[in-house]
């Protein structure tokens, strides 16, 4: 998950919400992560699912504040089986950031996306903390890169909980 | 060097000093509460997930503590589809296998019942399947919204992990409210100033003489709106109105705060390191109404006139008691506007009660409007009035975006209950002063 390379995918503006991402009133009508991927962007931008579909590797661009709003992990899930790598965008907001983490969605920050078109190759190298559009040979610093590769580093979050378990049932197996 | 509130309810749970900025591994939280909606996905996540470890130990599935774990459902309930349903029946067979208490479906809104309840307690950390979650920082709690996945590992362990002390931004808000002017409106006013990215993951605390003189249900209100500036939460200090508040909602249950509990009041130090500060004047607030498609979309209400044929007068924003009261003092003795159709619905069972024994759901009855039982109503798009392409409503809830309560060529106003109770009177967005006998 150090080096990624993707096509842009979709580009939008700034303050996309969950809402716009997976609306409200399918959440609670499945339970299965697929179905959101189905339904993604379908009020905000119809194509969105059609568009990933004939792509690999797609990246969306945005501006400030990508996810804000509810706190419906269902939005990572509708974008990520979309077949969704990364999202690149000036800022996110803490809620939608870390439920991008914990199902392995990237979200990079970059100062300015404004360069960045869709159809872009990028390669987002976390090591290097850099997003390098191939397109138009600009670089772009990714903001927090390390804190980024410390998250990732540190194994999937479930594993991490697990040990956490597990280390508590040991705790308390004298208790019961 | 002082500390903030939010640091300082950090250190407590840790047992050592943090400041705004530390990672924190491991965060113990104090209560988690769940709705429907996220509530039945996390507890099958939590099941297929932490299975095997649980067998591996040689013991049952067992959350890591059943009395700091509530269910509520209340997005859509009475439920509106066999898969809401089938929803809540995970969540009852949980609760009951687990010994989980679970409210029933019409007892209120998560945020509202959380607190009315006195589930959640002023210090304490609260995490919820729900961005709304902030609504506690009223009570001087550190409380946000989580995703599924956290979700699931804090029923494991009680704990969230890789947790960011946020910073917080320290909102100055200072002189009276005009008549006819609510905390609803001071907050509208306040995201206009910072939009929808302006608080970006900081916390938002609200101190000054308009916060202490506000009563809790204003308090809860101004906390709830601000997760639409995208901060990580918002607080407010205790003061002698939120215990009173606790000390009430405790009361009714035969419970009083218990030595242990009363230490964890805290409120942040006169030296505290602040991001930023914010200096706010509430007597020069209007009736203010956020336009389509953003809360941030914030105008006065003499600058807006435009016609509007829903009303919705609810939700976790602005459906307690104060805020019924407001909009039944427009209502009383008038009918709403022929072209308009209005929806009340009060934010818990027992403010439904309270406001039929005191003769609001009289007023709201004979004023033409709809009153359903206590849940989160047409807010969210999903039931009890879904908007059509070109409808134009008026809400009291906290989200206007474009497609939020139905179609996407639907228009969404936000404001407070008693300026939502005029505008139904007259079918255009109207100053609720002039029902009120305030200065318009």
């Amino acid at each position: 998950m150090m080096i990624i390379e993707g096509t842009v995918v979709k580009k939008y503006g700034d303050d996309i919400n969950t809402d716009y991402i997976i609306p409200a009133y399918l959440l609670q009508e499945s339970w299965d992560p697929q179905f959101f991927a189905d339904h993604a962007f379908e009020r905000y931008d119809p194509t969105f699912v059609s568009a990933c579909r004939a792509n690999k590797n797609n990246v969306i661009v945005a501006g400030n504040n990508f996810g804000c709003g509810s706190s419906r992990e269902q939005a990572v899930y509708a974008i990520k089986n979309n077949d969704v790598v990364a999202v690149v965008a000036q800022s996110f907001p803490d809620i939608f950031f870390r439920n991008s983490l914990n199902n392995k969605l990237l979200p990079v920050q970059v100062k300015d996306t404004s360069s960045i078109a869709v159809g872009d190759r990028l390669i987002i190298n976390l090591e290097k903390g850099l997003v390098e559009d191939l397109s138009t040979t600009k670089k772009h610093e990714i903001l927090g890169a390390q804190n980024l590769v410390q998250r990732i580093s540190k194994g999937d979050a479930l594993d991490y909980a697990r040990a956490r378990l597990r280390a508590k049932l040991r705790e308390t197996a004298n208790q019961v | 060097m002082g500390y903030t509130i939010t640091e300082k309810i950090v250190s407590r749970a840790l047992g050592k000093k943090v400041v705004a900025g530390e990672l924190v591994e491991a965060l113990p939280v104090d209560k988690l509460y769940f709705n429907e909606v996220i509530g039945p996905p996390a507890i099958l996540g939590y099941k297929r997930n932490f299975a095997e470890v649980y067998a591996e130990a040689g013991r049952r599935i067992k959350v890591f503590d059943a009395s700091r774990v509530s269910f509520m459902p209340d997005h859509t309930v009475p439920s509106c589809s066999v898969m809401v349903s089938s929803g809540v029946r995970v969540m009852s067979e949980f609760a009951k296998e687990q010994g989980i208490a679970m409210y029933k479906e019409g007892d209120g809104i998560e945020h509202t019942i959380a607190s009315e309840e006195g589930f959640v307690l002023p210090g304490e950390i609260a995490v919820a399947t729900d961005s709304h979650t902030c609504t506690q920082g009223a009570l001087g709690a550190l409380a946000f919204g989580i995703g599924t996945t956290e979700a699931e590992h804090l029923l494991a362990t009680g704990e969230l992990y890789s947790f960011t002390v946020p910073e917080t931004v320290k909102f100055e808000v200072h002189g009276e409210l005009q008549k006819g002017v609510y905390p609803k409106d001071l907050i509208l006013h306040i995201l206009g100033l910072m939009g929808e990215g302006g608080c970006s993951k900081k916390v938002a605390e609200y101190m000054g003489s308009t916060i202490r003189a506000m009563d809790m249900d204003g308090r809860f209100t101004m906390c709830n709106l601000s997760v639409e500036m995208s901060a990580r939460t918002a607080i407010i200090n205790p003061d002698e109105k939120t215990i009173s508040h606790v000390s009430s909602a405790l009361a009714a249950k035969s419970l009083t705060l218990g030595a242990e509990e009363e230490k964890r009041i805290t409120t942040s130090d006169a030296d505290a390191q602040f991001a930023e500060t914010v200096s706010v004047d509430a007597s020069s607030v209007e009736p203010t109404v956020s336009l389509p498609h953003s809360p941030a979309n914030a105008k006065p209400v003499s600058e807006v006139n435009d016609e509007i044929n829903v009303v919705f007068i609810g939700s976790c924003a602005n459906a307690r008691k104060s805020d019924l009261a407001e909009a039944a003092k427009v209502l009383k003795g008038r009918r709403i506007h022929p072209s308009v159709s209005l929806t009340v619905i009060p934010a818990s069972r027992k403010v439904y009660n309270w406001a039929m024994v005191n003769g609001l759901l009289s007023v709201f009855a004979e004023a033409g409007a709809n009153i359903e039982s206590s849940n989160c109503g047409p807010c969210f798009g999903k039931h009890m009035g879904v908007l059509a392409p070109g409808d134009r409503c008026m809400s009291t809830s906290n989200r206007n975006y474009k497609g939020r309560m139905g179609s996407p060529d639907a228009f969404i106003y936000l404001g407070s209950p008693a300026l939502a109770a005029a505008t139904a009177l007259e079918g255009r967005i109207a100053d609720p002063r002039k029902y009120l006998g305030g200065q318009p």
